[in-house]
């Protein structure tokens, strides 16, 4: 190759660095409570990009059965690309099994779901919610890609560094002598919850303008929304 | 009976003019052929017995295996031409192994059956997902269970066609062992009635004397699973006949 035609290729220029950012980060928080017959579940409804909000009424958490639902922050993009795809597989296996699916089975599926992509996660922090085979409430909480953990209460998201050491305290009675962890009624939860999203939102940019809660029991989901500040 | 058959027996995917597959046909005639199997469902378990034919005396009879066991909850008894179960005993395992890497838990009975019947009816089907087989599988199968919705019992035949059944025989003996469970059952049958019952009608319909050695029992409880029915209790059983 001449020098000439050297100059003119690719290989004759200066190096340069090609960038492929594939994941943003919307922010979102979520709260999970379970109870012995209830799961309290509730986002905030902010969608940002930076500093920008893209929707001050978009909610996080997406039913997947009668009984079960999911709660989904992070890449935008991917908790839609992952909610889709659960829809799918939840559809197929009630007309394969004949059978709706339960939270605990769900709950495996998710995992695998997640770690199937383990070299281009889905950049989303989850929480499965819902009452089990029993109909007492479970909290199963993802890292993004797939690792499972059952909970009694969890959150997750942007604000989570300033949510779980509250409910760690109030809801599990952690790191303090002779504490006894309260009998989680559905008050208790509601008002820790809305308390949680309160202080969030004081603190973190990311979460705000309101928040949706739902309460699963055998009767169904109620859903209830609450403002927050929305600067 | 099958000489009218010309023609149309020879590709596998070919129906006659009459709307018939004759090698699928063919395939359940060799079912006929095959060692008689019981399943007998009742409220606490499954009874699954069969026939075994020793044909030689220098033959070690444990060496014969016509029961299997899907997963810890399934059992599945064959009947035809043993070695083409194989294949299908194998993917129903792998079909299990997989139900409980993806959801963890149990794989319904029903749902077994109808991943195997979705391999048995790939014969001659070779483009779509790797080689195939080139002929039915001349073997049916019966599916015992325990799952959510207590004791199981799914027969399977060479077209892929299954079905839940009360009880259900299968293999040479099969027409007069059907007659005598039609007979003996009744929907409040224990484990230990139907584990009589089918001996009984093994001894029946078996030309070999029937005996501990010639005979496998297994039964699938919820509580245990699948669990072989130690030689002994099969014998006590037998001479109590």
């Amino acid at each position: 190759m001449s020098a000439e035609m050297l100059a003119m290729s690719e290989y004759g220029r200066d190096p340069r660095k090609h960038h492929f950012s594939p994941y943003a980060d919307n922010g979102g928080t979520t709260i999970a409570i379970a109870g012995d017959d209830f799961v309290m579940v509730g986002s905030d409804t902010r969608l940002t990009n930076y500093s920008g909000i893209l929707s001050r009424n978009q909610t996080k958490v997406f039913p997947l059965t009668e009984k079960t639902m999911i709660a989904s922050t992070g890449c935008w993009a991917d908790v839609l690309s992952l909610y889709k795809d659960l829809q799918a597989k939840l559809t197929l296996y009630s007309q394969e099994h004949h059978d709706e699916m339960s939270t605990p089975a769900i709950a495996q599926l998710v995992s695998t779901v997640l770690y199937w992509r383990r070299f281009f996660p889905y950049y989303v922090s989850n929480m499965v919610i819902g009452l089990d085979e029993d109909g007492s409430g479970v909290v199963y909480h993802y890292d993004p890609v797939g690792h499972m953990e059952k909970l009694r209460f969890s959150s997750a998201g942007a604000s989570v560094a300033q949510i779980q050491p509250l409910l760690d305290n109030q809801l599990g009675a952690l790191n303090m002598k002779d504490a006894v962890p309260p009998k989680v009624t559905k008050a208790l939860a509601h008002q820790l919850m809305h308390d949680a999203f309160i202080s969030a939102a004081e603190r973190d940019v990311k979460t705000g303008d309101s928040c949706i809660i739902y309460t699963v029991t055998k009767d169904g989901v109620a859903e209830e929304q609450v403002k927050l500040r929305r600067d | 009976m099958f000489l009218t058959r010309s023609e149309y027996d020879r590709g596998v995917n070919t129906f006659s003019p009459e709307g018939r597959l004759f090698q699928v046909e063919y395939a359940i005639e060799a079912i006929k052929l095959g060692s008689t199997a019981i399943g007998i469902q009742t409220s606490d378990g499954v009874v699954l017995a069969v026939e075994k034919r020793i044909t030689s005396p220098l033959m070690i009879p444990a060496t014969i295996e016509k029961i299997v066991q899907i997963d810890k909850h399934i059992g599945c008894a064959v009947s035809g031409l043993v070695a083409d179960s194989r294949t299908l005993i194998d993917h129903a395992r792998v079909e299990c192994a997989n139900h409980w890497f993806v959801y963890n838990q149990d794989m319904k009975v029903e749902s077994v059956a109808q991943a195997v019947s979705n391999l048995a009816i790939r014969f001659g089907d070779n483009d779509s997902d790797g080689p195939a087989m080139s002929r039915p599988f001349g073997v049916a199968m019966l599916f015992a269970g325990v799952d959510k919705s207590g004791a199981q019992l799914y027969h399977l035949d060479p077209s892929g066609t299954f079905l839940h059944f009360c009880a259900k025989a299968i293999g040479s003996g099969s027409e007069g062992a059907q007659q005598s469970l039609q007979e003996a059952y009744h929907k409040s049958m224990t484990l230990d009635e139907a584990l009589k019952t089918s001996l009984s009608i093994l001894k029946q319909v078996m030309e070999e004397k029937v005996s501990s050695t010639n005979v496998e029992v297994a039964v699938i409880t919820k509580e245990k699973g699948f669990t072989r029915h130690p030689q002994d209790e099969v014998e006590k059983i037998i001479s109590a006949l």
